[in-house]
């Protein structure tokens, strides 16, 4: 029934929950590092809390400035979250292979990664505001600097399996080993490129709060805040299943067995990983986050690559 | 209607803003943030921009400087919409009534919801004020 795979499991719903599940984990993860209760009184200890916000945002009025491009303005948010659902089904949940497969869709993962911050960079010039055009420019240096090292490093996985396709990458993993364990550099650096994809707090620099307010996105309200967030909860979900799925082996778990519980507990780890970053680290300048970028990660990527290639010659 | 009214009182978002305020008012404001008190723990999220806020926070007499800005912040939010006078300057002007710069409380200006009290009001007093700012949010339609 592949209608019902799309739209109830692993599909459309389940995503939606997975995505508020993400960023209740994430705000309570961090509340506790910062030693406060996080959300309390939305439901079971606040696990509503993201629905809340979505359905409020949803019903508030929303306002259209009467200096901004109204078709970009309008229909960026849109965009934005269609190219970041989009990915998703490409990822390897319940088994080895996912719902969409093809050769090289790792190759169309980071393409649309890149067509995302491109829309972004429109939406946030459309709404024609100081604070979203600064945030604009820094979206598209910070996210195309990332992009770089991120890239590289991926292709260690795709190397090692022969493949540059997701699910050929698990199923490499379920018959070998996984590859957290031949190639932990590439992982350090996937995870902070990961993080400065996300845009999150040591790289929040696009949208730096005390700073630019609330950068490109300052100008959007209602509806369209909604769907904004919401793509940021479905990058979340994609940055660490990304991380699962080519390092942590996806929902491969012990004996050759698969489930999507291996999945989602593998996911859960690196959501607390990438919360615990962003706890523990304070927002850098643009200057040293791209610094970093080209200066440190670019290099250890390529560095990773070539052991990558190297490694079977030495140890056969 | 009940999804969304339930939603509304769960998560209303404030935007703190000084009118004009001697700064003991805003550190008590910021002080209810803090992770001894803690809003987010009602689904209060502090944010930076009037367009993402339901909540306006104000503190301090409105001074002529910032009445223009005032009314323009208050404009900006989306409706519905609702505001928290914090502070007795905020509520009337107090030490600093019949000054040659100042227009009065808050309520000279915009339309005020709920008014904290207090010279600076106390964390807790501020949390109260919002949580009754929210029953009131809460109905607007
Ligand atoms: S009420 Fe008191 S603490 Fe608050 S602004 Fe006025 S003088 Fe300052």
């Amino acid at each position: 029934m592949p209608f019902l795979d799309i739209i109830v499991f692993p599909g459309l719903l389940f995503l939606l929950f997975l995505a508020f599940f993400c960023e209740w984990l994430d705000r309570k993860a961090v509340a506790k590092l910062q030693n406060r209760v996080g959300p309390k009184h939305t439901g079971p200890e606040g696990i509503l809390q993201p629905f809340a916000d979505f359905i409020k945002l949803l019903s508030n009025e929303d306002i259209i400035p009467a200096a901004v491009d109204r078709i970009m303005f309008s229909l960026g948010p849109i965009l934005i979250l269609t190219l970041s659902l989009m990915p998703l089904f490409l990822i390897p949940i319940a088994g080895s292979s996912a719902l969409v497969w093809f050769e090289g869709d790792l190759i169309f993962i980071m393409f649309v990664m890149t067509l995302r911050i491109i829309i972004t960079f429109l939406s946030a010039w459309s709404s024609t505001n100081r604070f979203s055009m600064i945030g604009g420019m820094r979206v598209i240096l910070q996210m195309l600097a990332f992009e770089i090292p991120l890239t590289i490093a991926m292709t260690g996985p795709a190397i090692s399996a022969r493949s540059l396709s997701l699910s050929k990458i698990v199923q490499f993993q379920a018959s070998e080993h996984l590859l957290l364990l031949a190639q932990p550099l590439g992982f350090v650096i996937v995870t902070i490129c990961l993080l400065a994809e996300l845009r999150m707090v040591p790289f929040d620099i696009p949208k730096a709060k005390t700073e630019i307010v609330k950068g490109w996105f300052v100008e959007f309200s209602g509806k369209k805040l909604a769907l904004l967030r919401l793509t940021e909860d479905f990058e979340l979900v994609l940055a660490a299943s990304l991380m699962v799925s080519l390092y942590l082996g996806g929902p491969i778990g012990p004996w050759q067995t698969q489930s999507v519980l291996y999945f989602f507990t593998k996911l859960v780890i690196c959501i607390l990983i990438l919360s615990n970053l962003r706890a523990l680290f304070a927002r850098f300048r643009i200057d040293q986050a791209l610094k970093g970028a080209w200066k440190y990660l670019t290099p250890l990527a390529l560095i990773q690559v070539i052991l990558v290639e190297l490694m079977p010659m030495v140890i056969p | 209607m009940g999804l969304i009214s339930w939603a509304r009182k769960k998560s209303p978002w404030a935007l703190h803003f000084n009118t004009g305020s001697c700064n003991g008012c805003d550190i008590e404001v910021v002080a209810a943030f803090t992770p001894r008190f803690d809003l987010e723990r009602f689904g209060i999220i502090l944010q930076g921009s009037p367009r993402h806020a339901d909540v306006l926070v104000a503190t301090g007499p409105v001074v002529r400087q910032t009445k223009d800005r005032l009314v323009r912040i208050y404009e900006q939010m989306p409706n519905p919409k609702c505001v928290v006078a914090v502070g007795t300057c905020a509520i009337s002007g107090a030490p600093f009534t019949g000054s040659y710069n100042i227009h009065g409380g808050i309520d000279k200006v915009i339309p005020v919801d709920i008014y904290v009290s207090g010279c600076p009001p106390k964390p807790e007093a501020i949390i109260n004020g919002l949580i009754q700012a929210i029953k009131k949010y809460e109905k607007k339609q």
